[in-house]
């Protein structure tokens, strides 16, 4: 136990992926036994500080377990602590965060990606059992999956009940798992899915046991590859391209496909995330929970100090553009035409996989950058990184980041998307990958 | 001036649970943020889960005032900063109500109803050492925060004060009768009324609390309006508060806009589909509506409309014992005679309901019957009424320990009658002389030293024979 902690402690003088470390571990008994589960920060944990990244929750103590966390507990996992991420999810650098930034263990000058960030990072240089409880926008799982050299696994939205989760938006949010294996990623996966009475958006589908998609056989799988994907640095494209023509020589077989809807995926995304965020971020007001400050003034004055001295630049911004979105003579030409644009996404998957089992793409459309270089970007710039990860968080269908190469030393990711409820397609494929691609 | 009001009524569902969780309901009884916990105090992290019990109320009462019910039906949220709020917006119904375009019929006249929905209620806030408007600071008490809320608005079609007041009874006895409502909790019912005069400005009197302070907030600001209106003056369009230990109403905000909410679909909750099964449920679950009660009440006991009336207002329990005792008891007009007077007064005096009382259908019963056989007169009939409201015995317990029992043939009553006649002998005079009052002195003093146990009549006969 002591031995755990002390690596968790050189981890973070190296690495930072925390901000909150257990204190102390207890060992249980059941499918997570004796493997270490660290928690994304927006994900609360009984006892726990839970910070969701921001100032406001700095020293916010939840007084309930999300179910996930629940779940893994009664399995028989420790919480090894709390990983850093972007504010509430606002970023996909995990520089937005209000305590540790995580550095990427190829180049410490890099990020790790976001906003799960420090769960991926976690899960590269973890030196003991551990599984990464992460979550998932607009590909916050995917983002720093790939970034890192790990493997990320977003299920069909629905999978997972976010009871527990500090909302981010709500029709979008997945939780997730990162690790290093396909494996590892499945076993957590059956735990953590299921019914659960709390969220009313949890499908009421039985408990399944994913590992048995572990299979090493891709004969005859139907991979469709959407061109506007590959519109990325051709070093990149070719390293993903190598990975289908792997997939290929094992049995499966690929064609190319138009989703035309991909260029409005981002903006669609954009919108109603941060419409549906400016809600939820209503809360924190100084009342209750979280920061607060000397009553004085009125409950305007008083709430919109709190929120201005804890709320970080991109929470502010999202929350004003959200905000904008819903008002009135601005609310059908955005957040109504965004919904609008998201069902004919939808339904352009829908129309892909009746002719194919999954669909590869690049995860993201760089490789990690430097710290330095993030800094100069406009938060546009910062945005348009998501363009291959918001369609399949808005359509709410499963995908995993799996490595598949490296680029000037600096891992690159494959996208696997499924269709909703076929975790178990994307599981295989991933899996088959993994293991002939050496 | 021709007066235009429309009402916007809030009114707490009766369930066990809250709306959105499951706290209990039982506010009163309860130390201030007792009955919360992460969802109604709207915690980082927690998700509303709706209460079916919440929605088959609504629908009965979308049934009840003749509504067309929604096939498939949402929740928004309605965004805006107070300090009641625990999460900063309130999960309504916006887009697409439950129930929409009823009606109720007030004396042949039909007021439309535009939209019922859920809602839930923000928390309690308590004003120390004032009122909105002046207090130093404010306490938060979330027991209420998550309350089911019934919304109730109707078209502006009400052009009098007394078209409300008939309004709310009738509504007021609806809920009361579908079991949802409870007249005797706290802030059960609140009101907001938006009150136009001549076609002018529109002003919003904001969350009048209870039946009575209604009529009143209505007309002192129809008079308000009147008076401005009279100086040459414009009615401004504004939000105002109905004080009232002033009996007035003051300005609260200038109304220059709409206030913009914001609305998004709640992302937590799926739609809810009503289908035809469950609607033909409610059907069957619908208890009697209080029209059909009184109606049935006039035909099949044969009491007046009046009668009736005032029965099924008073509440859904004094129908009830109404209904019981009449298996008891086969003159149906006397219960209700004794009923609608005596024994209603006596429960008003005491500010109790027939349910706090202690009064059974059968010691009420038991009592008419002792009128009846003449063991007792009416005015002894009224004061056993005052104590067994209170101490529940039964009359003829009452009648036995007090000693109430008609004095007729007794001896003591020629004992009592004697004796006055002999100490007033001058108003025997009085009487012999052709003075019909004397005799009522007489009557008088009698009833008075029997302790008002004599019958009348009987006192009445006995003096005369004596005198003459």
């Amino acid at each position: 136990m002591e031995e755990i902690l002390e690596k968790v402690k050189k981890i973070q003088e190296k690495f930072s992926p925390f901000i909150t470390i257990a204190e102390k571990v207890e060992f249980g008994k059941g499918k997570l036994s004796g493997i270490a589960i660290s928690v994304k920060d927006n994900i609360c944990t009984k006892g726990m500080r839970t910070t969701a990244g921001s100032k406001i929750l700095e020293n916010y103590v939840p007084p309930f377990d999300a179910s996930v966390v629940e779940k893994c507990k009664r399995e028989g996992a420790f919480i090894i602590g709390k990983t850093a991420m972007d504010e509430f999810g606002f970023g996909t650098f995990s520089t937005n965060c209000a305590f540790s930034i995580p550095k990427n263990p190829y180049d410490l000058k890099r990020s790790c990606g976001g906003s799960s960030g420090g769960a991926a990072c976690l899960a590269a240089v973890a030196d003991f059992p551990h599984i990464a409880i992460a979550e998932s926008t607009g590909g916050s799982i995917s983002c720093p999956a790939s970034f890192c050299g790990v493997v990320g696994l977003t299920p069909t939205y629905g999978r997972v009940s976010r009871w527990g989760l500090i909302d981010y938006a709500n029709s979008l949010d997945k939780i997730g798992c990162i690790s290093k294996t396909v494996e590892d990623v499945a076993l957590l996966l059956s735990v953590i899915a299921g019914p659960d009475e709390f969220d009313s958006t949890v499908l009421n589908l039985p408990k399944e046991d994913f590992t048995r998609y572990l299979i090493e056989d891709v004969k005859n799988v139907r991979i469709g590859v959407p061109k506007e994907y590959f519109e990325v640095d051709e070093k990149i494209a070719k390293i993903v391209w190598d990975g289908i023509k792997i997939l290929e020589s094992n049995g499966a077989n690929y064609g190319e496909i138009s989703l035309p809807s991909t260029k409005y995926a981002l903006y669609s995304y954009y919108i109603i995330a941060m419409a549906e965020a400016s809600t939820n971020l209503a809360k924190f007001c100084g009342m209750r929970y979280g920061l607060e400050l000397e009553l004085k003034g009125n409950f305007d004055e008083y709430f919109s100090k709190v929120r201005g001295i804890g709320f970080g630049e991109e929470a502010k911004r999202r929350i004003i553009l959200g905000t904008f979105a819903r008002m009135a003579g601005f609310r059908d030409a955005y957040y109504l035409k965004a919904l609008k644009v998201r069902t004919k996404i939808i339904q352009e998957f829908k129309q892909a996989f009746k002719k194919f089992d999954v669909l590869i793409a690049p995860t993201m459309p760089i490789v990690a950058p430097k710290f330095e270089e993030i800094e100069k970007l406009e938060p546009i710039e910062q945005y348009m990184m998501d363009v291959l990860t918001v369609a399949p968080n808005l359509a709410g269908i499963p995908h995993i980041s799996i490595p598949c190469g490296f680029l000037n030393g600096l891992p690159v990711g494959m996208h696997i998307i499924a269709n909703h409820f076929q975790e178990g397609k994307a599981l295989r494929v991933a899996y088959t990958f993994e293991k002939v691609k050496r | 001036m021709k007066v235009k009001i429309g009402l916007e009524i809030h009114v707490h569902i009766n369930t066990k649970s809250k709306l959105f969780c499951s706290c209990p309901t039982n506010y009163e009884n309860a130390e201030p943020n007792e009955l919360t916990c992460p969802i109604c105090l709207g915690f980082p992290g927690s998700k509303p889960k709706v209460n079916k019990k919440v929605i088959d109320s609504a629908l009965m009462v979308a049934k009840a005032l003749n509504c067309e019910i929604a096939r498939e039906t949402f929740f928004s949220r309605k965004n805006y900063f107070y300090p009641d709020m625990a999460k900063n917006f309130q999960i309504t119904q916006y887009e697409i109500p439950l129930a929409k375009n009823g009606f109720l019929e007030i004396n042949e006249k039909k007021i439309r109803i535009r939209r019922v929905h859920v809602e839930e209620d923000p928390a309690k806030l308590i004003h120390v050492g004032g009122d909105i408007t002046s207090a130093k600071y404010v306490l938060v008490d979330y027991n209420r925060s998550g309350i089911p809320l019934l919304e109730i608005v109707t078209e502006p079609d009400f052009e009098s004060t007394k078209e409300v007041r008939e309004f709310l009874s009738k509504l007021v006895s609806i809920l009361e009768h579908l079991e949802i409502y409870d007249a005797s909790r706290e802030a059960a019912l609140r009101v907001d009324a938006n009150i136009s005069i001549e076609g002018g400005e529109k002003v919003e009197l904001k969350n009048i609390t209870g039946f009575a302070n209604v009529e009143k907030a209505l007309n002192y600001e129809i008079v308000r309006q009147q008076n401005l209106k009279k100086m040459g003056l414009v009615v401004e369009r504004e939000t105002r508060h109905f004080d009232s230990q002033t009996k007035s109403t003051v300005s609260l905000r200038k109304k220059e806009f709409e206030e913009d909410y914001g609305y998004i679909f709640e992302p937590d909750l799926t739609k809810i589909e009503i289908s035809e099964n469950w609607l033909k449920e409610i059907e069957k679950k619908m208890p009697e509506l209080p029209d059909m009660k009184i109606r049935r009440f006039v035909e099949i006991y044969g009491i007046s409309e009046r009668e009736a009336k005032i029965i099924v207002y008073t509440g859904k329990a004094f129908a009830d014992f109404f209904e019981e005792c009449s298996k008891l008891y086969k003159n149906f007009g006397n219960v209700a005679k004794w009923m609608v007077v005596d024994l209603l007064k006596c429960l008003n005096w005491n500010k109790i309901s027939i349910k706090e009382s202690k009064v059974t259908p059968r010691s009420f019963v038991e009592l008419l019957e002792l009128i009846d056989s003449g063991k007792i007169t009416q005015r002894t009939a009224k004061e056993i009424i005052k104590e067994f409201v209170a101490t529940g015995k039964s009359p003829k317990e009452i009648v036995k320990e007090k000693g109430l029992s008609v004095l007729r043939e007794d001896e003591k009553l020629k004992e009592i009658v004697e004796k006055v006649v002999k100490e007033n002998k001058k108003v025997v005079e009085d009487y012999l002389k052709g003075n019909e009052k004397a005799l009522n002195f007489l009557i008088g003093l009698a009833l008075k030293k029997s302790k008002m146990k004599a019958d009348p009549k009987k006192a009445r006969e006995l003096i005369l024979k004596i005198i003459q």
